[in-house]
């Protein structure tokens, strides 16, 4: 509050700035920002302004150098960006991401309802787009990662309130079981990938439609604590069973596509023990689903 | 089950250090997983123990000295901060 006074005086000789306010006895640490000579300078030796380079004090108070230094600093920032936009690619497929969330109403409604009741659909396959992913408006069977993240909050949320109706809530709790859940997700996620690598599966699954596969397993667990809160523990059994069966029977038909080979996901039965260990990976991947759902929510509803 | 980020951390690398620490001539060698041992012929399939014992080997090759450094990392940080 100190300073201001003499900083302010100062103002109206833009070339004195620096070495005032430097100067001055009261201030907690030597600007060194553009003076070379600091404490042992004279107000007296103020000479022309730019033609002193680098030995003059004040440097960036002159106009025409700090235009230049504004340039440069400007063009490494951009240059930065640059390089960090070409290397996130390598890491988070930006750019396919945003296919993941091209959803509408109508695929919203179609999917939750394919979620929870799966018996009807006839036809599983997608149809393909080469390069890009498919975006999930213009097929009902491509996955898209706005239910799961959607779903993931929801279940946050659900999982708070169900919490506070048994007066066990405390913010700290909601961020515990944020991670436990993601771990889980990210646990899930990696085990599967060890055993697509393990059983050499020729499949266009990605990760990030692996991590939408194992993230619609959420809608169910919703529906579970709802049904839970709502009508007791019965209540979220009967739910929790329906949407178990439902998800399971939801990842067998759609991964049959993607693991199995061609002739096995007609249905014809194919010996061989490649094919029999993908359909006990498909199997497994499906049967772990409903034991993630009990786990992550049984000790929401008393 | 309440997990933190770091404990998925801990674990991972807890993991990792457990399959780099298998030794390949005291141990690997003498359960038949050795990496000189299962080099089939260009069959179409590779299998699943082949598909490991490499998994295994490639494991221990790259991520050796990037252990060390974790794990020195790892090692002061829990000393710190518990």
């Amino acid at each position: 509050m100190d300073r201001s006074p003499p900083g302010f005086r100062h103002r109206k000789l833009p070339t004195k700035v620096r070495t005032r306010i430097s100067g001055h006895p009261s201030h907690l640490f030597e600007d060194t920002s553009g003076n070379v000579d600091v404490p042992t300078f004279e107000p007296g030796y103020e000479g022309p302004s730019s033609g002193f380079g680098l030995a003059r004090p004040g440097i960036l108070s002159d106009p025409m150098m700090s235009n230049l230094a504004m340039a440069y600093g400007s063009s490494l920032a951009s240059q930065g960006k640059d390089i960090v936009d070409k290397n996130i690619d390598r890491f988070i497929p930006v750019s396919r991401l945003k296919y993941y969330f091209a959803v509408d109403t109508v695929y919203v409604g179609k999917k939750l309802g394919l979620l929870v009741f799966p018996y009807m659909h006839q036809n599983w396959e997608v149809q393909y787009q080469q390069d890009t992913p498919v975006a999930p408006r213009v097929e009902v069977n491509a996955p898209d990662l706005y239910i799961p993240a959607m779903a993931f909050i929801t279940y946050l949320l659900v999982a708070g309130f169900a919490l506070g109706t048994q007066s066990r809530f405390s913010p700290e709790v909601l961020g515990m079981l944020a991670s436990t859940a993601l771990i889980w997700l990210v646990i899930e996620v990696l085990a599967i990938l060890l055993s697509l690598y393990l059983v050499t599966v020729n499949t266009d699954l990605t990760t990030i439609d692996l991590v939408a596969f194992a993230g619609y397993k959420y809608v169910g667990m919703i529906a579970g604590v709802v049904a839970g809160l709502i009508f007791g523990r019965t209540g979220y059994y009967i739910a929790l069973g329906w949407c178990c069966i439902s998800v399971v029977v939801f990842m067998i038909r759609t991964l049959r596509l993607k693991i199995l080979s061609e002739a096995a996901a007609e249905g014809v039965l194919v010996r061989g023990t490649r094919n029999q260990l993908r359909v006990y990976l498909t199997m497994a991947i499906a049967a772990v689903q409903p034991f993630f759902m009990y786990w992550l929510t049984y000790h929401l509803v008393r | 089950m309440a997990f933190t980020l770091y404990s998925l951390l801990q674990a991972a690398l807890l993991c990792v250090n457990a399959v780099a620490v298998l030794h390949e001539e005291r141990f690997l060698n003498k359960i038949g997983w050795g990496a000189d041992q299962s080099v089939g012929g260009f069959g179409e399939e590779p299998g699943i123990k082949s598909q490991l014992v490499n998994l295994i080997r490639s494991v221990r090759m790259v991520m050796r000295l990037p252990l060390i450094v974790v794990n020195s990392i790892t090692i002061v940080l829990l000393l710190l901060f518990g």
